[in-house]
């Protein structure tokens, strides 16, 4: 992991296209202001680990799970 | 299980989770495509319960930003599909749906990925019961 020191104010660049700045310090984070092409995604890490979490909890659901659940919106629905 | 199994869906970005799985098919699992699954070609026991969000979510309205829309190349509304990843309980009262990132679907060339919206009010685990 490359380690820069960087001031308010101050910006680092990746790439050709995306330069990411330092806005504010505060006593409980900092604030960082980020500008790419919208091509690029840019993500809170926490929800990417939140969604990864989700999509494994929902992966592959039984059969039986499937069946029952299907005859319940199909009660439902008459 | 009667399915009707559409063509492959490629997956532009993979699952978050699943990076090793890009070819899906989506099954419809009730005859009615209220229930369908999307299930992977890759490996053969990886699917994913997916529905469209308006049976249970009928003001459920994502928006889509560009990056998507280039993404899936994505040219008329009319060709969008939104589906939501359920995640399912015992019964549907203990059911969830992942409202935070739904799977966006190209009906045209049929790509696809799943989105994360930006909107700190949606859930990844939004009770069906609604």
């Amino acid at each position: 992991m490359l380690v820069l020191s960087r001031r308010v104010g101050e910006s680092v660049v990746i790439g050709d296209d995306i330069t990411i700045t330092i806005l504010e310090v505060r006593s409980d984070g900092i604030r960082v202001g980020i500008d790419a092409p919208r091509s690029v995604a840019v993500h809170r890490a926490e929800l990417l680990v939140e969604l990864e979490a989700s999509n494994r909890d929902a992966a592959s659901p039984s059969d039986a799970k499937i069946s029952s659940l299907a005859e319940e919106l199909r009660r439902r629905k008459r | 299980m009667s399915a009707q199994t559409l063509p492959v869906i490629d997956l532009v970005h993979p699952l978050p989770g699943f990076p090793d799985d890009r070819r899906f098919a989506l099954v419809d699992l009730d005859g009615s495509g209220q229930l369908c699954s999307l299930t992977s070609l890759d490996h053969d026991d990886l699917r994913f319960l997916v529905a469209p969000p308006n049976t249970f979510f009928p003001d459920y309205t994502p928006e889509i930003d560009d990056a998507t829309i280039a993404d899936l190349d994505i040219s008329s509304v009319e060709d969008v599909m939104v589906l939501v990843v359920l995640n399912p309980g015992e019964t549907l009262l203990t059911s969830t749906a992942n409202l935070k990132a739904p799977v966006v679907l190209n009906t045209a060339n049929r790509r696809a990925c799943q989105v994360i919206v930006d909107d700190a009010d949606l859930s990844v685990s939004a009770p069906l019961s609604a």
